[in-house]
Parts: structure tokens; sequence; C-alpha cells
């Protein structure tokens, strides 16, 4: 690997009761991934307020990603239908705006899927290393 | 052209009641082609109450500002109505707000006028520019006849009337008690051409484009203040902890807060157009909010401000919704 490669910083928002223990099966399992994805644990990706994701991009991430349950596994019945929609219309309107919308992705892993998990933040990562940086909304005041 | 008579006749009616707090309308401005939101608590300014094709403001705004008290021990509770005059799109937003239930049917008295287009203020000012005595305006069905003391003008329709008036689909109100002169037949279908063509831009493009209008944001919040369905206790962009949106007026903060503000009205927003009225350096919001309605028609198939029995877009879901981003 070269020396100055981008390496981008991807934020995952993943839901407590899949996609974490997904990640954590990955780990358990000893399948590597690539080490930029910084995992935040919430309760459910419908906890996710689309806001999180303007502000992590802002902040410093060049891509987001959203870990929530298959479709009818949540375990709040709605949580991750519910997200679903909010994403689609967060990344309908970054696009508009001329924000790339692949810097926000979203996925299913369920608890035992840590393969899954190891193989969707390998292709974020290239994705996101393909974009670049995050230049349009990046904080320039850090205090 | 709206019969005043027959308004301040009815206007006059719905004051009198004793059910009835006051009545929100139009009068005429002190100058120009303003005109200024009307307060009626008593039947004796009645006279005051017009209503013309400068009538552009939506008045619905005003119940949801009501401030509400505590009530003190043993008080009891202020359930008088407000009445309130409403056009095509403001009935929409009434409609949208019951849907939440931010209003109740019970606590409005809703007097409803058909609409055949309002002025937009930008495009006669350009037309009167030195002008600053109020002006008669009417309307026959295809001019605006606009009075001055020594001069009567008469201009077609389509030079002087608001861009988003043209392709409105909801010239009568959806919801009304009383409702002033005729239905309107429209045959109008909301196009979105201009939307469409500038989707078909580049990304860089795009960014360009938005990057020079959010530069000129001075984050007054003058759009979040008119819009009638900004109407939250605490809007998220005035909260210190978490502080959402910084204070500082730059690109980053400036984008932040005009996604939000698009965001929080994706499925609410009924086309009024006057976040785009107010604002003072002229970014085109409305580009935003049609965006996303149109988005939102295709994707969930869902037109906001139509049906109050009708669940808000984002509290519901369809196991089949779109889903091919998703990895």
């Amino acid at each position: 690997m070269s020396k100055h490669e981008f390496e981008p910083n991807i934020v995952a928002f993943l839901c407590n009761w899949c996609s974490y223990a997904g990640a954590d099966l990955a780990g358990t399992s000893r399948i590597g991934y690539p080490p930029n994805v910084k995992i935040i644990r919430v309760m459910c990706s419908g906890r996710v307020n689309p806001m999180f994701v303007v502000n992590a991009l802002q902040q410093g991430a060049d891509g987001v990603l959203i870990g929530g349950c298959h479709p009818g596994d949540c375990h709040y019945i709605q949580g991750n239908y519910l997200a679903r929609r909010r994403i689609t219309v967060l990344k309908k309107l970054l696009e508009h705006l001329g924000i790339e919308e692949q810097r926000v992705r979203m996925t299913w892993v369920s608890a035992a899927e840590g393969k899954k998990f190891a193989d969707v933040i390998k292709e974020v990562t290239e994705d996101i290393k393909k974009l670049g940086p995050m230049q349009q909304i990046r904080r320039t005041n850090t205090w | 052209m709206v019969d005043q008579k027959k308004l301040r006749e009815e206007a006059k009616k719905i004051i009198e009641r004793e059910d009835v707090k006051y009545l929100i309308g139009w009068e005429k401005g002190t100058y120009g082609f303003q005109m200024t939101p009307l307060f009626l608590t008593s039947s004796d300014d009645v006279n005051r109450l017009v209503f013309n094709p400068l009538c552009i403001h939506n008045l619905v705004v005003f119940p949801m500002l009501e401030e509400k008290l505590p009530l003190g021990k043993d008080k009891p509770e202020d359930n008088k109505k407000i009445g309130i005059i409403v056009k095509g799109c403001d009935s929409r937003a009434i409609v949208q707000i019951m849907q939440e239930k931010g209003l109740k049917k019970d606590n409005l008295v809703i007097i409803g006028i058909p609409c055949n287009g309002v002025i937009d203020p930008k495009k006669i000012s350009k037309r009167f520019p030195q002008k600053t005595k109020t002006f008669d305006v009417e309307e026959d069905d295809n001019n605006f006849i606009i009075k001055t003391d020594e001069k009567t003008y008469k201009i077609p329709k389509d030079e002087l009337v608001l861009d988003k008036c043209k392709t409105c689909e909801f010239p009568n109100p959806v919801i009304y008690d009383v409702l002033i002169g005729k239905e309107i037949k429209t045959s109008a279908k909301s196009d979105y051409k201009e939307i469409t063509s500038f989707e078909k831009k580049r990304l860089e493009e795009k960014w360009k484009y938005w990057e020079r209008q959010f530069e000129k944001c001075i984050r007054c919040y003058a759009c979040r203040d008119v819009c009638p369905l900004c109407y939250c206790k605490e809007c998220m962009v005035d909260q210190l902890k978490p502080q959402w949106v910084r204070r500082s007026v730059n690109i980053s903060e400036n984008t932040a807060w005009n996604i939000m503000r698009a965001l929080h009205l994706a499925g609410r927003c009924v086309d009024c157009g006057e976040c785009e009225r107010v604002c003072p350096v002229g970014i085109p919001l409305t580009k935003l909010n049609k965006k996303l309605e149109k988005d939102v028609l295709e994707l969930f198939n869902y037109k906001p401000g139509i049906n109050a029995e009708n669940k808000p877009l984002l509290s519901i879901f369809k196991p089949d919704d779109a889903e091919d981003f998703i990895l």
C-alpha cells in the first residue's frame, strides 16, 4: 500500500440487536475487515436521525453506514422499515444538492452474518475510497 | 373575482358568534402592493377586510403561533374557535396539520376562497418600481386590473402570477365551512419540469449551484418562522444540547440547516411558497421542497395535505418500499 493513499473515515450506526452483534461475530470469528470503520451502537436503526448522518459528514466522516435487522426481524417491530423511508428521502435530497449519495449506505445484517458484515465494510470502504474525501460540507471551524 | 361584500357579510356572521375568538384575514397595507394580515376581534372593523390577488400570505401560520400558557388552577380550558380565511394551498396546510393532530377541526371556522392565482410581489414591483401609494387590484378571466389614481392598467395574468400558481392543482380549498364564490374547474397538473431538468445535471454542477445559493444564507430562519408546518415548540436548530447546527454562518452549517429544513418538510410541504417569498437573500427554497414532493410521490405514492385521515408519511411504511440501495 502506498503511503499517500486516501484512507476514508466511515461512521457506522449499527443496531444493538442485529448489526452490532453481526460485527461482534465478525470479530470473534476472526474475519478481517478494513479498520476505517468507526462503529456507534444505537438501539435500533430507527433511532438514526438523518441529522446524525449530516452531522457525521460535517464533522469528518467521508461515508456513513447504517446497519439494521433484516426486514421483519426488527426488535422493535417496525424501526428498520421507518429508517429505510427516512434514509431514502435523505439520499434523494443529498443527490439533489450535489453531494454523492453513495456516501450514505444502508445494510441489513443479522446477528449470524459476521461474514456478510465484513463484506459490506469492504465494499463500502472501496466505494468511498473511489469517491475521495468529503469536501462539500466539511466543517472548517473545529472549535 | 371574489365578492368582497359577501366575504365581509360572512366574516361578520362568524365574528359575532359567541364561540369565536377572532378572525384572521387580509387588509390593505400601507404602501405599494403590500397586504397585511388582519386580526378581527369585533365586527366594527369588518370593512377593512379584503381579498384580492395580492393576498399572498398563508394565514395558517397564525393559529400555530398562538401561545398557550399553562392553565391556572380550576381555570377552564380555552375552547374558543379561531376564524380563518384560506386559499386552496393554505387549506392543504390546515389538513396537513390536522393529520398531525396539531389543530382540531372543532377549533377552527374556515372561510374558503377559490383562488385563480396570486401576484408575485417580485414581478409586480419590477413592473411598477417607483409607486409608493396603495393600489386596487382586481381580476377578470385573463387579466389583472390595477387601478391607481390617474390610470388603470390591464396586465395579462401570465406576466404577473406566481410561478407555482400556474401549475396549481388545488385552486379550491380542500376543507372549509363557508365557501365564497364558485369553485374553479381546473385541469392543471403539477409538472416537475424544472426539477427533472435540474436532476439531469452533473453532481459538480448541482453542488456549484447550491453552494452559490447557500453561501448567501444569513440564517435568519424567516423560512422557518413563516412556514405553517414548522410549528415545533422548540426547533432543532435552536437547541443547544445537542447543538445540531452551529451558529457560525458558513457553507457547512448553512447547508446542514437547509438539509434539515427540507427533510423536516418531506412529505409535509404543501407548496405554498411562503419560504421562498420571505427569504431576504432569494434562495430558491421551493426547488428543494418540490424535489422531495416529487420523489415522495414517485416512491411512496403519497401527497400531503389532502386527507386528514391519512397517516404522516414518515410514520408509516410499506413492507415493499423501494430498497434498491440497501447492501
